[in-house]
C-alpha cells in the first residue's frame, strides 16, 4: 500500500514544463485583464457593460491555463529551453532606439532632439546587428550606411512619406 | 452568368489600365522580394509594405496589395523550394518534396510546376470568387447581428480545429486574441478598457503593431536562436519549364489541389491553411507508388501549390461578401481597406462596385504576373538567398521599424511592436502558434459589437442565437467541429495530417 502512494506521488510530476509554464502565462495575463478591468461596470446581459466582456474573457484565459497546467502534470510534452537574451536585448532595444530617436523625445532630465532617418536608420543596423553571433563590424557599418541611403531614397522620395530625414542637419 | 461576365468585364476594364497593372507588377515583384527572405510570412510582408500603398487611390492601393500577398505567397514557396525553409505553414508541404526536388537539380522545374499551377489555381479562384461574389452578398444582407456572431464563433471554432499542435494551446491563443481586442476606449459608453491609462493605448491594440511584432520580430528572436540551417541549394537550378512528362503527371493534381483549396478557402476560420495538407495527404493516397512522396515527387509540389493559391484567393470571399476576414493576412486587408475609407462588407460591392470587380480582376493579373516575373527572376532570387542571416535581419529590422512608424507616423508605435516581439517570443517559447490570436484578435471587436447589437435586439434573451434558424444552423456546426476534433480517433488523424 505504501508503494502505491510512492507510485502516485512520483507520477504527480511535471511532465512538460513548456506546457506549465504557458498555463502559468496564461494565468498571470488573465489576472493581470481582472486586475485592469475591476473597476469596470459589467452591466446586465440586456445592457452589456463596458467590463462584461474583457471579465468573461480574462476568466476563460484563466481557466484554460489552469487546464493547461494541470494537463502538464498527466501528459509528456516538451520541455521549456533556454532563452537567449542577447538576442532579445539588441533585436528590441534597436527597434525602441528607433522610435525614440525618429522623432525625439523627452523624459524627465533626458532630451534628445528629432534625429531623423539618417540617424535612427543606422542605429537599428549597427545596435541589432549585435544580436549575431557572428557579428563583422566592419561590414555591418558599411551595410548600415547602404541600407539607410537606400530607404531614405525609397521612403522618402521613391514613397514620399512624410517621414523625417536629418531635422536637425537639412531642416527635413 | 452573363451578369458575372459583364461584371469581370467591368473589372478588367479597371485593372488593364497602365497605372493599375504596373501597380499590380510592383506589388508582385516587392512582395515577393521580401517573401523570398526566410522566415518573413506573407503576414510580416504585407504588414511591412502596408505604408507603400498610402499615397495611391483605394482602387490602385488595394490591386498593389493583393499583388504583394500573390508575391509574398510566392516569394515562400520559392524559399521553402530551394532553401527547405517555410514562410509560413501553408509552405510547409511544398518542403518536403519541392526541396528534394532542387537537390536532384530540378529546382526549376519544381519553381516552374509551382508558378505554372498556381496560376492554373488562381485562374478557377477568380471566376469561383466571380460566380459566388453576388449570390453570397445577397445571403449576406439576409445576416442579422445574431447570425454575425454565431458566423464568428464558427470562424473561431475552425480556426482552433486547424491550427498546428494542441487544440488547447489553440483555444488558449483564441481568447488571448479575443482579451486584447477588447483593450481600448469601449465603444458604446467611451470608458478605456486595461489601458494602463496611457493615451496611445485608448484606441486599442493597432493590428499592424501586433502582426509586425509577434510575426515579424519574433520571427527574428526565433531564427536567432536556432543556429542557421540553411541549405541554399548548390546545384543547378536547371530548366525552369517542366517537360511533357511533368506536364502529364501535375495536371491532375493540380486539378484536384484547386478544387480542394478553393473549397476549404472558403470557410471562415483560415481553412486555407489546411489546404495544401489536404491535397498533399490525398496525392499520397492515390499514388501508384507513395513511397515516391518525400523524395522528390513533382505531384507533390503541383497538388499543394495550387491548393495552396487557391485558397489565398478564396479566403477573399468571406472578407469582400461578409465583411469577416477568415485570416491574419485578410486581417491586413480589412486594416487597410479601413484607411482608405472602405468598410468591407456586403455594401461594398454595390457601392464600390469599381473598387470589388476591379480587385478580382487584378487577382487574374497578380497570378499571370508572377509567372512571367518570377520565372526569369530565379536567378536573382537564389542570390537574395545567399545573403547572410546576420545582414539579412538587420534590414528586415530597417524595414519593419520604417514601416510600422509610417503607419500612423507614431515613433510610440515601433516601440509598442518591440514589446509585441518580446510577447510573440514568449509565446513561442511556450509552445503557442500565434496565428488563431490574430484572429481572435481580429474578429474581438466585430464580435463584441454584433453581440451587442443582437443582445439589444432581443432583450437581453442568449435564445436569439438559437431561435434564430441560420445562427442556430451555424452554431451547430461550430459545436460538431469541435466535438469531431476532440474524439480521440480524429485527433490522432489531425496529428497525422499535420506532421505529414
Amino acid at each position: 500500500m505504501s508503494l502505491n502512494k510512492i507510485e502516485a506521488a512520483r507520477s504527480l510530476r511535471i511532465r512538460s514544463t513548456q506546457d506549465f509554464a504557458a498555463g502559468l502565462f496564461m494565468l498571470a495575463l488573465a489576472l493581470l485583464a481582472l486586475f485592469l478591468s475591476r473597476d469596470l461596470p459589467t452591466g446586465t446581459l440586456r445592457q452589456l457593460g463596458p467590463g462584461m466582456l474583457p471579465k468573461s474573457f480574462a476568466v476563460i484565459c484563466a481557466g484554460l491555463g489552469l487546464l493547461l497546467s494541470a494537463n502538464s502534470l498527466r501528459y509528456n510534452g516538451e520541455k521549456l529551453t533556454g532563452f537567449s537574451w542577447r538576442g532579445v536585448f539588441f533585436v528590441l532595444g534597436a527597434a525602441c532606439l528607433f522610435g525614440l530617436t525618429i522623432r525625439g523625445f523627452e523624459i524627465g532630465p533626458l532630451k534628445v532632439p528629432a534625429l531623423g532617418m539618417l540617424v535612427s536608420g543606422p542605429i537599428v543596423v549597427l545596435v541589432s546587428g549585435f544580436a549575431a553571433t557572428d557579428v563583422r563590424p566592419k561590414e555591418l557599418i558599411i551595410f548600415a550606411a547602404a541600407m539607410t541611403a537606400g530607404c531614405a531614397l525609397m521612403f522618402k522620395y521613391a514613397l514620399s512619406l512624410p517621414i523625417p530625414l536629418a531635422p536637425w542637419l537639412l531642416g527635413i | 452568368m452573363t451578369e458575372m461576365f459583364a461584371n469581370l468585364g467591368l473589372g478588367f476594364g479597371i485593372a488593364l489600365t497602365l497605372k493599375n497593372i504596373a501597380l499590380c507588377f510592383v506589388g508582385c515583384l516587392v512582395g515577393t522580394l521580401v517573401g523570398v527572405l526566410p522566415g518573413v510570412g506573407p503576414v510580416a510582408t504585407i504588414a511591412m509594405l502596408l505604408p507603400i500603398t498610402f499615397g495611391l487611390d483605394p482602387v490602385g492601393a488595394l490591386i498593389m496589395l493583393a499583388g504583394i500577398y500573390y508575391g509574398a505567397q510566392y516569394g515562400g514557396s520559392t524559399t521553402a523550394i530551394l532553401v527547405n525553409i517555410p514562410g509560413e505553414a501553408t509552405a510547409v508541404v511544398t518542403t518536403l518534396d519541392g526541396h528534394q526536388m532542387a537537390k536532384q537539380g530540378r529546382a526549376g522545374v519544381a519553381l516552374g510546376t509551382a508558378a505554372i499551377g498556381s496560376f492554373v489555381a488562381g485562374c478557377f479562384a477568380t471566376l469561383i470568387i466571380a460566380a459566388l461574389g453576388a449570390p453570397l452578398t445577397r445571403l449576406a444582407l439576409l445576416f442579422g447581428p445574431a447570425e454575425y456572431f454565431s458566423l464568428m464563433v464558427m470562424g473561431l471554432c475552425f480556426a482552433v480545429v486547424l491550427a498546428r499542435g494542441s487544440i488547447l494551446k489553440a483555444f488558449c491563443m483564441i481568447m488571448l486574441g479575443l482579451l486584447l481586442s477588447t483593450v481600448g476606449t469601449d465603444l458604446e459608453t467611451g470608458q478605456e478598457r486595461m489601458t494602463f491609462g496611457f493615451p496611445p493605448l485608448a484606441d486599442g491594440v493597432d493590428f499592424a503593431v501586433l502582426a509586425m511584432g509577434v510575426f515579424g520580430f519574433a520571427e527574428v528572436l526565433r531564427n536567432l536562436e536556432n543556429p542557421e540551417a540553411r541549405d541554399v541549394v548548390r546545384s543547378k537550378i536547371g530548366r525552369l519549364l517542366p517537360d511533357w512528362n511533368d506536364i502529364k503527371q501535375s495536371t491532375a493534381p493540380v486539378l484536384r489541389g484547386t478544387f480542394i483549396g478553393g473549397i476549404l478557402g472558403i470557410l471562415p476560420g483560415n481553412g486555407a491553411v489546411l489546404g495544401p495538407f489536404a491535397s498533399y495527404t490525398l496525392e499520397k493516397k492515390i499514388a501508384k507508388d507513395p513511397s515516391r512522396f518525400g523524395k522528390g515527387a513533382i505531384e507533390g509540389v503541383a497538388g499543394p501549390e495550387s491548393a495552396n493559391n487557391a485558397g489565398a484567393q478564396t479566403a477573399f470571399i468571406p472578407l469582400l461578401t461578409l465583411g469577416i476576414p477568415p485570416n491574419a493576412v485578410m486581417a491586413l486587408m480589412v486594416g487597410a481597406m479601413t484607411i482608405h475609407g472602405i468598410i468591407p462588407g456586403p455594401q461594398v460591392m454595390t457601392k464600390n462596385p469599381d473598387l470589388f470587380w476591379g480587385m478580382i480582376a487584378s487577382m487574374w493579373i497578380g497570378n499571370l504576373m508572377l509567372l512571367v516575373i518570377n520565372l526569369p527572376l530565379v536567378g536573382l532570387w537564389v542570390k537574395l538567398l545567399q545573403v547572410p542571416y546576420r545582414l539579412m535581419f538587420p534590414a528586415i529590422l530597417i524595414f519593419c521599424s520604417i514601416g510600422i512608424y509610417s503607419v500612423n507616423n507614431q515613433p510610440v508605435d515601433v516601440i509598442f511592436t518591440a514589446l509585441f516581439g518580446l510577447f510573440g517570443y514568449l509565446l513561442i517559447k511556450l509552445g503557442f502558434e500565434p496565428a488563431p490570436m490574430l484572429l481572435g484578435f481580429v474578429l474581438g471587436k466585430l464580435m463584441e459589437e454584433k453581440l451587442r447589437q443582437a443582445l439589444i435586439i432581443s432583450r437581453g434573451s442568449f435564445m436569439t442565437f438559437i431561435e434564430r434558424p441560420i445562427s442556430a444552423g451555424l452554431l451547430v456546426v461550430a459545436v460538431a467541429i469541435l466535438v469531431i476534433a476532440l474524439l480521440p480517433s480524429m485527433s490522432k488523424k489531425r496529428d497525422e495530417v499535420f506532421t505529414e
